[in-house]
């Protein structure tokens, strides 16, 4: 899977669960701070990554930004 | 329907009630462990951030009290959790409960030994999320709660875990008697957790004037701190709680609140609850249950009382799983 692809689907989770507008989700994006994403929220994404792209995730994953969650995502698709 | 109440779960740990002692900390000592156990229920050790030997001297408390089987609840955010672990293990525990944090990096090697892994769970997802790293059960916690909470109610809470689990789904928060535990059986859950319940037990240690508030309390009588700042706890109203909140208020107003000093001032005060029945200043940690809780009496009598009530109320059998 190409990083892009992962963004993407990424994406489409966070678009979802927090019902934001596609252009409002960049690699920057800081969960806790522009989407107001609380600690609930956050296993909420975590899980579903987890189902979407079939891996497994540490639940106390330092998770900030929707890059650091396509950081995951590529470590674990890789290892 | 039938309800079923001899779930594999407590069937081997020969449990006599579904009825589970929340973990404590300070307050779920070896002796009231000791004694939910010997009458059937699952009595649980509270370790907090305790050291090692700390929890070794209560396990071994326990064990010179009842051949029963017991819980140690863990707070892994602890900075001694590798030993306490290492301890557990050694001392052969048949259960672990674990609070804030997750418990999957230890749960081969707990599993290995044997020991059964239930993480306290807040949400649907996070309780999916243990599933799938193969805990053995689920403790669904209401905000009803004694001691630090989530934001949903247990009678929400409760069924939306059912639906999304496999696994048994024990109820917690706000359960003081045989209708709440029914409740919870009729919310889908296998068992139910209490812990203000157990704090007036006669077998429980904390401090007479604990015991006195949490029989004075009326149903209005719990606040929640860390509102704001986080990390949010039931207690019961005195003069550090409410201090403590409108400290709350004025911290968030300054440019740079200061967790780290409210978090200060919190640190101690369970145990000056527990230990010394501090009235102005200690945390009495309880649940909006207090209100309905009126006596002291011996844990196998608030464990038979209970179920008697709720047998009573299910239709099912007054016997034992
Ligand atoms: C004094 C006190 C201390 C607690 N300490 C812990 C703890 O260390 N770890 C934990 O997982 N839960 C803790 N809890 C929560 C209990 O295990 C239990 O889930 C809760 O009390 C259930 O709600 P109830 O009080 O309405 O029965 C504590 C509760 C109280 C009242």
């Amino acid at each position: 899977m190409t990083d892009t692809e992962i963004f993407d689907k990424v994406k489409e989770i966070l678009v979802d669960q927090f019902d934001l507008e596609e252009n409002e989700v960049s690699l920057t994006t800081d969960l806790t701070n522009d989407i107001d994403a609380d600690s609930l929220d956050l296993f909420e994404v975590l899980n579903r990554v987890e189902d979407d792209f079939d891996i497994k995730l540490a639940v106390a994953e330092d998770i900030k930004t929707t890059q650091d969650l396509v950081d995951k995502v590529k470590a674990q698709l890789a290892a | 329907m039938a309800v079923i109440v001899n779930n594999p779960l407590f069937k081997k740990l020969g449990m006599k009630y579904p009825i589970v002692e929340g973990g404590m900390t300070w307050a779920g000592t070896g002796a009231l462990a000791a004694a939910i156990s010997e009458a059937g229920g699952l009595g649980f050790i509270g370790t907090g951030y305790w050291h090692g030997e700390d929890v070794r001297r209560e396990i071994k408390r326990v064990k010179s009290l009842t051949d029963k089987p017991f819980g140690v609840n863990v707070m892994l955010l602890s900075r001694h959790i590798r030993e306490v672990f290492d301890v557990i293990i050694e001392e052969g525990v048949a259960v672990v409960a674990t609070g804030a944090g997750d418990p999957s990096p230890f749960l081969a090697e707990l599993h290995a030994a044997g020991i059964i892994v239930m993480p306290v769970v807040p949400s649907v997802s996070l309780a999916q999320m243990m599933e799938k790293k193969g805990v053995d059960a689920v403790i669904a916690e209401g905000m009803e709660s004694g001691g630090h909470i989530g934001m949903l109610t247990t009678m929400t809470l409760v069924p939306q875990v059912v639906d999304a689990v496999n696994i048994p789904v024990i109820a917690a928060g706000g359960i003081g008697d045989g209708r709440g535990v029914a409740a919870a059986f009729m919310l889908g859950a296998a068992g139910a957790q209490m812990g203000t319940r157990f704090l007036t037990a006669t077998e429980s240690e904390i401090h007479p004037n604990f015991k006195a508030k949490i029989i004075k309390a009326k149903d209005i009588d719990t606040i929640v701190t860390g509102n704001i700042l986080g990390n949010r706890a039931r207690v019961l109203k005195n003069k550090m709680a409410k201090n403590f909140v409108k400290n709350e208020v004025n911290e968030l107003q300054k440019e740079k609140p200061d967790a780290a000093a409210m978090e200060k001032l919190e640190s101690g005060t369970l145990r000056r609850a527990v230990q010394e029945g501090d009235k102005d200043g200690g945390a009495f940690m309880a649940g909006q249950i207090s209100g309905l809780i009126k006596d002291e009496k011996p844990a196998a009598d608030i464990l038979s009382d209970i179920w008697t009530q709720a047998t009573d109320l299910m239709g099912i059998d007054n016997t034992t799983l």
